[in-house]
């Protein structure tokens, strides 16, 4: 059997994880043999909670596609769209149904997506969360109750190191390792060296720490300019590069950025994402010689 | 204060309709400060309806009052005899007024002027913003005078998310993000420290997910 993701962060070897972002509607024939084809190659898929308020289905039920496919998932886990109450209920399903590693997460605001009317729910933040899923493995719903079998998580959280002004980002991560966390998921990194202050506090406190690659499409480069994708901050020399550039270009600049997080050791993995584009990240992992 | 916009002229127009004798009725206070629902914005809103009605060939009066809140029924008694003989009343007060309206004049037909958006100040002649969520139980004593439950776009209570950006909320670079403001003034109170302390969980019953609130004071019950 191969090894959990859990086992993976023990490991101390370095890391690798995709995303794969669930589809719209109930046919997952495109994204199956995707997840048998990374499955093979990725530490663990990590599935993201409706991304960008984007509505697709549940990261859960992707999750445990996931698993039945062989691999090890990690399922991510917004405040934007649930409250306390079901929050705690979906965690306790996805422990039910196998599911072992989460990302505890904020949640991108609803007006990037395509429900912009909702209703935002953020009754706790991801702080709140971790602190609820901390009680949860000890077996305490928030109320204080007494659960009748007991979830184990693999807790992450996000954070990122392109954040200006970057301290608050620090204090809060701090906040966060107090629940007892287990790794970091960052936000895509392009300027490698800012990832220095995240791996310092994230080694001192025993965390292990995956940046984010993500490959970035010409046709996309005037979205990331005008703020469509919130928490992603791209240097303006790189938007220029990418101008115009064909897609094997757009994996080298990816495979190139893990070279070098890894060479100057300012991560313990990589998460790699390419949304829309996800045959992409085979060719990333190979180009970065992982 | 409560900040108020009157509503479309289309929509007062179609909601008025068929009602002959109407009374247009302002507020002194939140909708006046509002520049929506004042004695001024009544005697346009009035003459506008006149002029519309004399192009639809509506017959019926348009009549025109103010009084100081519509909130309290001291102040709404006072126009009794006006709101009994006319078939509806145009109330500019914000939905606190309209209701008190309502329940004060039980046969009469009440109508919503204006739309009540938030709580908030006048940053400027014609700017204004929110600045309190009415969450009934106050915490900008640990947040430097500064609300993250009105003024953050996640309500977040734990510090910045991920994309506060030179100041800016991930929502739009027009829009401030308010844990960094948090986070300026701290530093100029000297108080950064503040924010390590971990922000319990929130009780939102009191701010109104309890159930429809009500406050009693029996020291001040005559
Ligand atoms: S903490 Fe509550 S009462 Fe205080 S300003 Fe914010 S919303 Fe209003
Ligand atoms: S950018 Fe700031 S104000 Fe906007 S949601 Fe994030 S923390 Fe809240």
């Amino acid at each position: 059997m191969r090894r959990s993701f859990k086992e993976a962060l023990a490991s101390g070897e370095f890391l690798v994880t995709a995303e794969v972002v669930p589809q719209k509607g109930i046919d997952a024939g495109t994204l199956t043999p995707i997840i048998k084809d990374l499955n093979d190659v990725v530490d663990a898929l990590s599935v993201p909670d409706n991304p960008r308020a984007l509505m697709s289905m549940s990261a859960c039920a992707i999750s445990r596609l996931i698993l039945e496919n062989g691999g090890d998932a990690i399922m991510h886990v917004s405040c934007r769209d649930r409250n306390r109450i079901a929050l705690q209920s979906d965690l306790l399903g996805a422990a039910f149904l196998g599911i072992r590693n989460i990302l505890c997460i904020n949640g991108d605001h609803v007006r990037f997506g395509d429900h912009i009317d909702a209703m935002p729910v953020y009754d706790l933040d991801s702080v709140q969360l971790l602190e609820t899923v901390r009680s949860l493995t000890q077996g305490r719903d928030m109320a204080g109750q007494q659960l009748v079998g007991i979830p184990d998580f693999c807790v992450g959280t996000a954070a990122n190191p392109e954040a200006d002004p970057l301290p608050p980002q620090l204090l809060k991560f701090e906040k966060k390792v107090q629940f007892g966390i287990d790794f970091v998921q960052t936000h895509p990194v392009f300027n490698i060296d800012n990832l220095v202050p995240f791996v310092n506090q994230a080694r001192e406190k025993g965390v292990k720490l995956i940046a984010g690659v993500r490959l970035l499409m010409a046709e996309e480069a005037s979205s990331y300019k005008d703020g469509s994708y919130p928490g992603l901050f791209i240097p303006e020399d790189l938007l220029a590069e990418i101008e115009g550039i064909k897609v094997e270009k757009s994996v080298e600049i990816a495979a190139q950025l893990i070279k070098a997080m890894r060479e100057k050791k300012l991560c313990d993995g990589v998460h790699i994402s390419a949304p829309g584009y996800e045959p992409k990240i085979m060719d990333i992992i190979k180009a970065a010689g992982i | 204060m409560i900040v108020l916009e009157q509503k479309k002229f289309q929509e007062i127009e179609k909601m008025t309709t068929g009602y002959n004798r109407l009374l247009v009725l302002g507020c002194e206070t939140c909708a006046a400060m509002s520049f929506a629902g004042g004695q001024r914005q009544v005697a346009e809103l009035a003459s506008a309806i006149r002029v519309a009605r004399k192009t639809t060939g509506e017959q019926g009066e348009v009549l025109e009052e103010a009084i100081a809140r519509q909130c309290e029924p001291e102040f709404v008694d006072l126009i009794k005899d006006e709101v009994s003989g006319c078939d509806a009343v145009l109330s500019l007060a914000c939905g606190a007024g309209v209701q008190m309206l309502a329940e004060r004049f039980q046969d009469k037909v009440v109508l919503p002027g204006c739309n009540t958006t938030f709580l908030g100040v006048t940053e400027e002649l014609g700017v204004w913003s929110e600045r309190c969520a009415g969450c009934g139980n106050c915490i900008l004593d640990k947040t430097a005078g500064l609300c993250p439950i009105a003024r953050c776009s996640k309500q977040l209570l734990n510090g910045p998310c991920g994309g506060s950006m030179n100041g800016k909320c991930e929502i739009s670079k027009d829009v401030d993000c308010v844990w960094q403001l948090i986070i300026d003034r701290l530093t100029r109170l000297n108080r950064l420290e503040m924010l390590e302390e971990i922000f319990p969980v929130k009780d939102w019953s009191p701010a109104g997910h309890g159930g429809p609130r009500k406050m009693v004071r029996e020291d001040l019950k005559s």
